[in-house]
């Protein structure tokens, strides 16, 4: 018997991802953040069987709120944000508060220091002044077929679906990589041929504004990481942003097709794919579980942020008065910027809350039920905010507190 | 033993390994202050991955997970290596940005907890000392389309009575071919049998020894078989037989290893 030491394989690999000179040399001579970012998507490159990186046009970075990344995600920025800046355009996701209104948002002296240090680190790359979940409505809105490396699941469904840019679901420190050595890896969604569906669903009925929410979320559950294509679909693109947050919060979806609306629908379905039809009564289902309570503590529009034809649309609802609890609505700074009416209206009733939104603040502190026309948040503030919810269409809750 | 995988992330960690079977979130599955694993559901529930060589199939759940793998090197409790059958984005990212060893693309069953490993996250191996590696070869005879198993006698040293192919140990400077023709003369009284395949070693663990299979397929010309005083008995079957028979732990797996990618007409010469 004899024992000897040889060296077991046990699975196969693919090749390592390939270099450019100039790449070898950032990873010798960069700075720590540049030589950390590009290790970082090497790493991600050689676990996806990339054979290369590939350069990107724009960048979306989430992990922005010090309620969801805290003290560590703090000192990883602080380390790796040093020396470096931004090399393409870049845009970041929504902070845990408004960074004006943050006392009327009940927020802790502690948090908005954290929150501001946060802040720091990210206008110190050089990124844009975004704080939102909708780059794509304040000027970070990539073309088709261009290359981007997103975070924030509503977004990079967005991106890739509506807008036919191309990218994976990148997560905050990827993205952060991304934005420092502008490259990804070359895999998953860049490649063309990874852009077919492989679910088709029908719908038996004319979709009402308000599913599109739970049509989402009813997909989403079927698809989980695989991609819908959806047939006898009209959309406004604030429903297909809609869409997009609902199918990406309930599955782990990166990209639909509706036939002959969205950029690339003709790429179709996979040979083999499962087909869906969808009823009515599926999405009655689902907005009933989504509504729990009937009577919030606060009433919470604009997750994703609001677009300036939804904000307009919620002015003139309320323009007949508000009696409801606490009124919250989120959007962006840039989107407010040209609409003082609009603004003055929403806040004389409510509060309009800017670079912040429902789900990354610290709502919990003071509300257990959240009144929502999101079905993103629906699916999140019950764990992420420990609230139960109230799900109805902006108008009816509206007109439901007047 | 040493096992090579992917290294995916490079610096090298020496200490005890805590395997456990299933996927891990890092994001509400660990103490980020303690180390403490806290999913109730898991087979290493309640204890600590803080210093010691962690092993999961692979990561899972939400990205800010990363932010915990951080956390945890922050508080002096991160595990020295990571090893994964295979790496994801929340775990990858995650030991990148906290200088972790990681290594993937390995088969955790042939690990244990409480193996003392040394993980080279640059080479992609891990180096278990103290799990000794036994070779073996087992060959698989054909002859019309039936194969040749043995019943192992009283006088042999391991799994007595039960059926298995020719079989025996590898030893100091063999190569595995010939000692797989060597077997085969002394055990049944064949010469020059025709090599029809030689299969992937196939690895199994029990307590402290990595035992590695090494199988091949040959054809016979006749079904004479002459056997000495290892085996008292010996059945040509079917192959699709092999069920039906109390055999050697894992002979349906080694067969398996050379009949794979094999063409219907290899065996019939």
């Amino acid at each position: 018997m004899q024992s000897r030491k040889q060296k077991i394989s046990s699975a196969k690999r693919g090749e390592p991802l390939e270099l450019s000179p100039e790449q070898e040399r950032l990873l010798k001579e960069g700075s720590y953040g540049e030589r950390k970012a590009l290790e970082l998507l090497i790493a991600l490159g050689d676990v996806y069987d990339a054979s290369k990186l590939i350069p990107v046009t724009s960048v979306h970075i989430s992990g922005a709120s010090y309620k969801t990344i805290g003290d560590p995600g703090l000192r990883f920025l602080s380390e790796i944000c040093e020396g470096c800046r931004a090399k393409v355009k870049s845009t970041v996701n929504p902070i845990g508060m408004d960074r004006e209104r943050f006392h009327e948002m009940r927020v802790s002296e502690e948090f908005v220091v954290k929150q501001k240090e946060i802040i720091g680190y990210y206008e110190s790359l050089g990124v844009l002044d975004s704080w939102t979940c909708t780059p794509y409505l304040i000027g970070n809105r990539p073309g088709l077929g261009e290359h981007v490396a997103w975070a924030e699941s509503s977004a990079v469904i967005f991106a890739n679906s509506v807008l036919g840019a191309r990218t994976n679901r990148e997560g905050g420190p990827s993205a952060l990589a991304s934005s420092i050595t502008g490259l990804t890896p070359d895999y998953g969604l860049h490649k063309e041929e990874n852009r077919k569906a492989d679910v088709l669903f029908e719908l038996e009925f004319d979709l009402e504004e308000k599913e599109f929410a739970p049509l989402g979320s009813f997909a989403g559950e079927i698809c989980g990481a695989r991609m819908p294509y959806f047939k006898k679909l009209s959309a406004t693109e604030d429903n297909l942003k809609t869409l997009s947050a609902s199918l990406a919060s309930s599955g782990s979806v990166s990209m639909f097709h509706i036939e002959g609306l969205t950029p690339e629908w003709e790429l179709g379905l996979k040979e083999e794919c499962e087909s869906v039809s969808v009823d009515r009564k599926d999405l009655e289902e689902i907005a009933d579980s989504w509504n729990t309570e009937d009577d919030p503590d606060l009433v919470a529009f604009g997750c994703p942020h609001c677009s300036t034809a939804e904000l307009g649309k919620l002015a003139d609802m309320l323009k007949d008065g508000w009696k409801g609890p606490e009124l919250w609505v989120c959007t962006s700074r840039a989107v407010c910027e040209n609409i003082p009416e609009t603004v003055q209206l929403i806040n004389k009733h409510g509060k309009l809350l800017c670079d912040t939104c429902v789900i990354v603040s610290s709502v919990e502190d003071f509300s257990s039920t959240i009144a929502t026309n999101s079905g993103k948040a629906s699916t999140y503030l019950p764990t992420l905010c420990k609230q139960k919810t109230m799900f109805a269409d902006a108008e009816t809750l509206v007109r439901r507190f007047q | 033993m040493i096992l090579k995988g992917r290294g995916l992330s490079k610096g090298i960690g020496e200490a005890e390994l805590i395997v456990s079977s299933e996927p891990v979130s890092f994001l509400g599955g660990i103490d980020a202050e303690t180390g403490r694993i806290l999913d109730e559901k898991s087979d290493v529930f309640g204890e600590s991955i803080a210093g010691k060589v962690f092993a999961f199939p692979s990561g899972k759940g939400s990205t800010v997970g990363s932010y915990v793998i951080y956390g945890l090197a922050l508080n002096g409790c991160a595990p020295v290596a990571i090893l994964n059958e295979r790496s994801e984005v929340v775990v990858t990212v995650g030991v990148i940005i906290s200088e972790i060893p990681l290594v993937d693309c390995l088969d955790l069953s042939l690990l244990r907890t409480g193996d003392r490993v040394k993980v080279d996250g640059s080479e992609g191996s891990v180096d278990a000392e103290g799990v000794e590696e036994i070779h073996v070869v087992t060959s698989f005879l054909e002859n019309d389309g039936r194969i040749l198993l043995l019943k192992r006698s009283e006088l042999v040293g391991t799994y007595q009575g039960l059926w298995a192919g020719v079989s025996g140990y590898l030893e100091k400077g063999d190569q595995a071919y010939e000692r797989a023709v060597t077997e085969i003369a002394e055990e049944v009284g064949i010469s020059n049998p025709k090599l029809l395949k030689e299969g992937e070693p196939v690895c199994s663990r029990d307590e402290k020894t990595l035992w590695v299979v090494h199988p091949f397929l040959f054809h016979v010309d006749s079904p004479e078989v002459k056997l000495d005083w290892e085996h008292k008995e010996f059945k040509w079957i079917s192959p699709s037989q092999i069920p039906e028979f109390e055999t050697v732990p894992r002979l349906p797996k080694t067969f398996g290893a050379v009949v794979q990618g094999l063409r219907p007409s290899d065996g019939e010469t």
